[in-house]
Formats: structure tokens, sequence, C-alpha cells
């Protein structure tokens, strides 16, 4: 309990590593935080050439809200993905980055994968809000839905804070983790429907059916991904513009929490011994 | 009897000395072990009081487990057995300007420099004005510390650290900082924790620092506590042993 409350004690040092981070971040450039647009929208643009133009992937008409452009479908999934996996990877290496500091002053250590989650997410929040402008241009009426959105993107950071805190914690020990991981959410990425439809995979998996025998088929191993339903609940939100699937917004929930608690509670067995472990 | 500011009990710290490490996972796997090393004790057993508002000193030559110790003060490094206990708030300045990122101006490394030493907003808008007074680089406050000068750097680092007013103050050598005009001062502010009864621990090498500045003093020899007690009779026990 009184982990809990020295880390809320903290509060005002979070927001200022997330300012150092925001701020420090592209000084010096001339385009400044249109840099953090410029690599979504490569993306955007990337893909949208290679599965809509040359493979023709067509996802299924936005309903009720009739839309059907692939770039904005895309940015649906592909901006919530990119944060989870920015934040994931920058909140890893935060512990080895601020080495200096941790051997030097004594501070709850949480504080520096939290902040490194929280810039990411920073820059998330502009990326989200050109992209609802976006959807009202093409006719997307998603002004209801918005606050909602908020709260699953609240409900995603905490997921990413999670999963970063346990990797920073991996990364301290093995400096594999992080080279591991850029391998993982690449594979991640192409198993989680962003740049195709979870339609295509069900159509495969309804194909071959039960695996090795037995009932359980591709589609049920896919679905175990929480990242999917993340995607899902986004999408149906902002380009659906409707209520998502309860089952999805349940599943990201308990991955939330069983991320965040299980993060928590392995920093904590293993923060005071960072300074000696660096 | 007077009070006693830190209460150290029966402290030992135990290091891994690797004869081996495998940082990575291939090898972890491929020798089947994450490590090989035997353990060094740092600091055992040791044991002794603070008094409130006294000064005291820590010596001992290289490798005694002076800074050792003083790292589990600031509660970087946790012991293995026995406890720290402390009365009131500790700072520690084992280094300072840790923590500034030289992109950032003055200004804002302040903040960001005092909110990681435990300061609130409220508290350094208070206290900015006499940190960037003590620091001497007022004209370049606006600046990016990058373009500051290793000796402003420094001053302003220790302006910050040093305008935390905690109860304990544990300081490793750091006032060695800056001209001869910023170390008076240094020693002005020091003076000035003495007689608001605070308590300050110091690590020095200079034993003409400790006889001039602290009162009571403890002798660590290869982690073990040799005397502790009045600072003179520390420091010539000490001497007498060299």
């Amino acid at each position: 309990m009184s982990y809990i409350k020295e880390v809320l004690g903290a509060r005002e040092l979070l927001s200022n590593l997330v300012l150092r981070e925001v701020r420090g971040q592209y000084k010096r450039t001339i385009f400044g935080r249109l840099w953090s647009l410029v690599s979504p929208l490569a993306s955007m643009l990337v893909y949208t050439f290679v599965f809509s133009f040359v493979f023709k992937v067509q996802p299924a008409k936005g309903d009720p809200s009739g839309l059907d452009v692939y770039a904005v479908w895309l940015l649906c999934g592909l901006l919530p993905w990119t944060f989870f996996a920015n934040a994931v990877s920058s909140g890893m290496g935060s512990l080895v980055a601020n080495a200096g500091l941790i051997t030097k002053v004594y501070f709850p250590r949480l504080v520096l994968p939290v902040s490194a989650v929280f810039s990411v997410a920073y820059n998330w929040l502009f990326e989200m809000l050109i992209l609802v402008l976006a959807i009202l241009l093409v006719g997307g009426f998603v002004w209801p839905w918005l606050p909602f959105v908020v709260l699953m993107m609240v409900v995603l950071a905490l997921f990413a804070a999670g999963i970063a805190l346990l990797l920073s914690i991996a990364n301290v020990y093995f400096r594999d983790t992080q080279y591991l991981l850029s391998i993982i959410l690449q594979i991640w990425m192409y198993m989680t429907p962003i740049v195709y439809p979870i339609t295509l995979v069900a159509n495969q998996s309804a194909r071959i059916g039960g695996l090795l025998g037995t009932p359980v088929t591709i589609l049920d191993i896919y679905t175990l991904n929480p990242m999917l339903h993340f995607v899902e609940v986004f999408r149906t939100l902002l380009y659906d513009n409707t209520w998502p699937e309860v089952s999805d917004v349940v599943a990201c929930v308990i991955w939330a929490v069983v991320a965040v608690v299980l993060g928590v509670w392995a920093f904590s067995r293993k923060e005071k011994r960072l300074a000696e472990l660096l | 009897m007077t009070e006693i500011a830190v209460d150290v009990s029966h402290v030992s710290k135990k290091f891994r000395l690797y004869h081996e490490r495998n940082q990575s996972l291939k090898s972890a796997v491929m020798r089947r072990r994450v490590s090989v090393h035997e353990d060094f004790w740092a600091l055992q057993d040791v044991s002794f009081e603070v008094p409130t508002g006294s000064t005291f000193g820590l010596i001992g030559s290289n490798g005694s487990g002076k800074s050792t110790l003083l790292k589990c003060l600031a509660k970087i490094l946790y012991p293995e057995q026995g406890s720290i206990s402390a009365r009131g708030k500790v700072a520690a300045m084992l280094e300072v300007g840790s923590g500034f990122h030289p992109e950032l101006s003055g200004r804002e490394n302040i903040y960001l420099n005092g909110s990681i030493l435990g300061m609130g907003r409220k508290e350094i808008d208070r206290k900015f004005e006499s940190i960037v007074d003590f620091s001497g680089v007022e004209n370049f406050i606006d600046q990016p510390v990058k373009n500051y000068s290793s000796g402003m750097y420094v001053r302003l680092g220790f302006s910050v650290a040093i305008s935390v007013d905690p109860d304990v103050l544990v300081v490793d050598e750091v006032l060695s900082v800056g001209d001869a005009d910023f170390q008076k001062k240094c020693q002005d502010k020091f003076s000035e924790f003495r007689a608001q009864g605070k308590t300050v621990i110091l690590v020095s090498h200079s034993l003409d620092t400790v006889t001039r500045m602290c009162d009571h003093a403890a002798w660590l020899q290869n982690g073990h506590l040799r005397t502790v007690g009045e600072a003179l009779d520390t420091v010539d026990a000490y001497k007498a042993s060299l």
C-alpha cells in the first residue's frame, strides 16, 4: 500500500519527465512535432498501396457508417497498434537509458517506464485527432463515440504500461530483450487484423476446420491475441460508428488489468536491486 | 541524551563479484547459468548513530565501503541485512546535475531536477529565485544547458540539490566543485545548515575538511567499522593507522 502511495506522490515527477521527453524530442528540427505525424502517414501510404491497390484487400463497408476508404479503415487499427509498439519499446528501454539517474538519485523507479509510455501517448493523441478529422471529412459520424474512444485509449495505455514494466525489468537482466522485442512486434503486427480484415482469417479457418482432429480452429488461436480486441474496438467505434462487442471490450479490460498487476508486481519486487544491476 | 537523526543498525551489504556474467540469453542458455560469482561483503555489521544537528564524517581509504554506505543512506542501494532509519527527510547529493536534459533550458531543468529530488512545483516556484541566485547563472537561465560551461552546469545542479532543504543531508565529495568563490558559498551554506540544527553526513578523502567541518566521524576499513565518535579522535586513529 505504501508503495502505491509513494508512486502516487511522484505525480509531478512523472509529468516533468513526460515534459522532458516531449519537449526534448523534436528540438533542433525544422518541422518539430510534425515529424510525429510523418511516420504513420508514410506507413499509411505504403500499406494502402500494397494491400489495397496491389493485393486488393477489401474490408467490409463501415456498418452503419457506410464508409469505404481503405486508408481510413487502416489507420483506425494502425494508430493504436503503433502507439502500443512504440510505447512498449520505449518503456522497455527506459531503465537502461536512465541508468545514470537510477544509480545516483533515489525516486520511485516506476515513473521511468510509465513516463516513457505517457510521452508516446502524447504523440498518439495528436495522431488520433487528425484521424478523427479525416473520418469527419470522409463522412463518418463519430462524435457520440469519442468519449468511449478516449476511455479505450486509456485502457490500451494501461495495457502497454503493464507490458513495458515487465519488459523493462527483463531488459535490465538480458539486453537481448530489446532485439527480441522488435522481431516479436513485427510478427505480432501481422498476426493482428490491422492491414487486412479478420474475415479473411475466419474464411480460411472455416475452410480448414479443426486442427489435428480437435475442434480448435485457427481462428480460436488467432483470437487469443489481446491486440486483436483493441483493434476491433477502435475500428468499430471510429470506422463503423457503433457500439463494439461487449466481449471485445471485456477482453481489453481484462488484459489491461492483468498486464498492470503483473507489471507492477514484478517491478516492485526487482526495483530495489536496479541500481546494482545496471 | 541527544536525539538520533540516523540510526544505522547492523548493516551488511553484499555485492557479487562476477567471474562470468551472461547478460545475453544465448550465453545464459549455452552455459546453463546466468552467472558465476562469489560474494563480496562491502559492508559488514556496521552500526552507529548520528546525533541530530551534528555534522558527521565518514572516512576510510579507497574501497573501505564509504560510498556503499552512503548509497545505502540515500536509498539507492538496499542492505542485505540490518536497517537504516532516519528521522525526517533525507536528501542525498552523490552527483549533481544528474537528470539534466542537455537540450532543455536551465529554467526547465531546475523544475525537472527539482522534481526528481522530490520537490513539488509550488515549492520550486517559491525557491526558484534563490536557486538561480545561488548558482550565479542568471543570464543564461533560458539557454539550453548543453551550452553551459561545466562549472555552470555543476553549480546549477548543486544549487537545485541544496535547495531541497532536508532534515538530513548526505553528501559525497561534491564540495570540490566550482571556483573558490562558489566553494566559499557552499561552505557558508553548510554552516547555515548546521546552524539550523540539521544533520549533515559527509564522505570525504580530505581529512582537513573532516576535521574542519565535522564534529563526529566514523572510520571504515574493509567494510568494517573501526571507530566512531568525536571527529578529532577518529581522524587521529585513522592517521595513526596509515
